[in-house]
């Protein structure tokens, strides 16, 4: 705009300076109006600041005018993901995290603002990673479920249930959205539950285990009470027969006497027989008396007998050789095993067939049910082979076993074969068995062989008859009435003088009447009150020149701990070898003063 | 977002916080974006914080945002804030002081 375009005159200046004025006027109204404005719209920032709106008006893309509410009507939804107890995630086509809630960034224990913008998988265990990548893959096209660990920032593994789906958007390419189901607690209570589980299972087999052992403990002790029972109350009825016997064989016996000692023997026997039911061959607890024997002497014996236990139509062969075979063993016990073993033989056979004992001495004995065997020859082998129906190899792990049975209720007790099995354990070897079904079954006995000893022969030492000359007073312990009686009867009988005491404390009281007019104590072990071991070691203290001479048929005392040192006759015993034994201990005790061995 | 102003030492780290409210299809589109457009010029010389103006309101007073989506760069100094529209991407790269073209930001 020139001004010297208008002209030097007054007029045109005035009105320059009226456009000029104007113009100032006309600024100053539009500042007015943007302070206004500007006011206006601070005031407008300030109610958004303060929340003093409900709405606001907005343009869309066509110019068109929007309501926004600032309420929004998705709050209900949107609060309903802020606050569930799962994990909720928004994820772009890529796997990254667009949107997540704060139950997943307690879950990852991250701050809630590190984990959008940052791709799930960096949050996956490795092992986990392609099953990630796979899900995400598969989510575009349908639902996916499954399960998948993350590495918790905080170093725990966080095993979660992930299921995922697409999430459909305008005019954009479609999104997915997952929820992530924490399984830590459900894991611990699986873990524990399997844990319990495992645990009851150990302690439910420990239990099954010590029942076994305690039923298998409950068999042995029956076995033992039951076999030291019968055999304690046998042997004294034996020891009633035997005394009896011996003293009939004596040609000077007067009339009466023998009729008495008939009549003991028959009345005895019919107690017996009542006995013998309960009667049991085996007890591993019962004292063995290891002799040293002939076994192929024993073995023809033994065969004799078997003729009648087996009947006439099963064949009895024995095949011993021709050098003699000594072992180290109780006779009696072998002679029971035999029979034991040929007894399940002739029910094996079903009464018909044929039934070989053979011998072979110098054996090495093979692995036996685990044991390792021993590869030096010394061992008696002796077998008992049948050709019966054989053992069924379930069955032949048990046959050892005490009341195992396989036979009727009543016609086998079980008890047979453990004897076998007990006495050759005893003796220092084995008892193996070998059987084919159909065919027949091996018994074969292994026991140490020894050489032919001084004691070689039935175990008795030969024993010149001279009881007679010695004329002993002899103190007798005995609570059994009829023992007592017998065994002071055949020592008066072999010319010496007894006095009887029922019991060990009346003993004591008869030694302390006199204790010079004894040679010897003679006592049983088992009998009420103090018993006859204590009986003998108080002897031993109060008159240790004065021997002593022990007695029984079966002690659990005597079985566990020997004789302690005093000698030992055992019942049933014969008039010889009571004799034998009080002689040997009165001289021996004459001579040195000291306590002699148990009595063989 | 003058051309006068001193280039940020484009070197460093760059700490970004973005403000976004919920799961509206904006908040999720500028997440997006972000993530993207962090992942071609910063490579891994960033950190992105997202901050859901809606569960975490207290970090939202506390940088003083008023509204969402907004985006502030915490480092390099000095702060920047760019609020409103975020698909520009030209635009944010002005505001983060990165310069528009790519291969330049890049090579640093």
């Amino acid at each position: 705009m020139g001004a010297d375009e208008a002209g030097p005159d007054t007029s045109a200046q005035d009105t320059s300076a009226q456009v000029w004025r104007a113009r100032a006027q006309d600024l100053e109204a539009r500042l007015r109006d943007a302070e206004a404005r500007l006011e206006e719209s601070e005031d407008t920032l300030a109610a958004i600041r303060q929340g003093d709106f409900d709405a606001v008006v907005v343009e869309g893309p066509n110019q068109e005018r929007l309501v926004y509410t600032l309420e929004n009507a998705d709050r209900p939804y949107r609060v309903l993901i802020e606050q569930i107890q799962e994990g909720a995630v928004t994820l772009g086509p890529d796997g990254v995290v667009l949107y997540c809630n704060r139950r997943l960034a307690e879950m990852l224990a991250l701050p809630q603002e590190r984990l959008a913008g940052q791709p799930l998988g960096r949050f996956v265990l490795p092992v986990h990673a392609e099953t990630l990548a796979r899900l995400l893959e598969e989510a575009k096209d349908s639902p996916v479920r499954e399960e998948v660990a993350f590495a918790s920032a905080d170093g725990a593994d966080r095993p979660v249930y992930l299921s995922l789906s697409r999430l459909e958007r305008r005019d954009d390419r479609p999104l997915l959205c997952g929820i992530l189901t924490d399984l830590t607690e459900q894991k611990q209570h699986i873990q524990a539950l399997a844990e319990a589980n495992a645990r009851l299972l150990a302690e439910s087999r420990e239990r099954e285990r010590i029942e076994e052992a305690l039923r298998q403990s409950q068999k042995l002790e029956a076995v033992g009470q039951l076999t030291g029972g019968v055999a304690h109350d046998f042997n004294n009825l034996l020891t009633v027969i035997k005394s009896s016997t011996d003293l009939l064989k004596r040609p000077d016996l007067a009339e009466a006497r023998r009729t008495r000692y008939v009549e003991a023997i028959s009345d005895t026997v019919d107690r017996a027989a009542k006995l013998t039911g309960q009667l049991l061959a085996f007890a591993r607890r019962q004292a063995l008396k290891p002799e040293v024997f002939e076994v192929g002497a024993a073995l023809h014996a033994v065969a004799d007998m078997l003729d009648t236990v087996t009947g006439a139509r099963i064949a009895v062969i024995a095949k011993v050789p021709d050098e003699p075979c000594y072992i180290r063993a109780d006779l009696s016990q072998f002679e029971t095993a035999l029979i034991n073993m040929a007894v399940n033989a002739r029910d094996a056979m079903a009464g018909e067939g044929t039934l070989t004992l053979r011998l072979d001495g110098r054996r090495p004995m093979p692995p036996i049910r685990g044991h390792a065997g021993s590869r030096s020859s010394g061992f008696a082998a002796v077998s008992l082979t049948d050709t019966g129906a054989g053992i069924p190899p379930d069955v032949l792990l048990r046959i050892f076993e005490p009341f195992f049975t396989t036979k009727e209720v009543g016609k086998g007790t079980g008890l047979g074969l453990s004897q076998v099995f007990g006495f050759a354990k005893q003796s220092g070897g084995d008892v193996d068995v070998a059987s084919v079904v159909g065919q027949g079954t091996t018994f074969t006995l292994y026991l140490p062989q020894v050489e032919a000893g001084p004691h070689a022969g039935h175990g008795l030492l030969p024993e010149e008859r001279g009881p007679d000359e010695c004329g002993l007073c002899v103190l007798v312990v005995e609570d059994n009435v009829e023992v007592g009686r017998f065994a002071t009867q055949i020592l008066e009988d072999l010319g010496h003088t007894t006095v009887w005491a029922t019991n060990a404390e009346d003993a004591l009281a008869e030694l302390g009447k006199d204790p010079r007019r004894f040679d010897i104590v003679f006592s049983d072990v088992v009998m009420p009150g103090m018993g006859g071991i204590a009986l003998a070691h108080q002897v031993g203290t109060l008159h240790p020149e004065l021997p002593v001479v022990l007695t029984s048929g079966y002690s659990h005392v005597l079985a566990q701990e020997g004789a302690h040192g005093f000698d030992l006759v055992q019942k049933p015993y014969s008039v010889e070898q009571l004799s034998r034994v009080l002689r040997k201990a009165v001289t021996g005790r004459r001579a040195s003063g000291e306590s002699a061995g148990i009595a063989g | 977002m003058s051309a006068d102003e001193p280039q940020p030492d484009a070197s460093g780290p760059y700490l970004l916080r973005l403000f976004v409210a919920g799961t509206s299809a904006r908040s999720l589109r500028t997440v997006e974006t972000l993530h993207g457009l962090c992942g071609t010029h910063l490579r891994d010389r960033y950190a992105l914080e997202v901050v859901d103006i809606y569960q975490q309101p207290d970090l939202a007073q506390r940088d003083g945002v008023l509204a969402a989506p907004t985006l502030l760069r915490i480092a390099p100094p000095p702060a920047r804030r760019i609020t409103g529209d975020l698909s520009d991407e030209e635009r944010v790269l002005r505001g983060l002081g990165l310069t528009a073209s790519p291969g330049g930001a890049d090579g640093r």
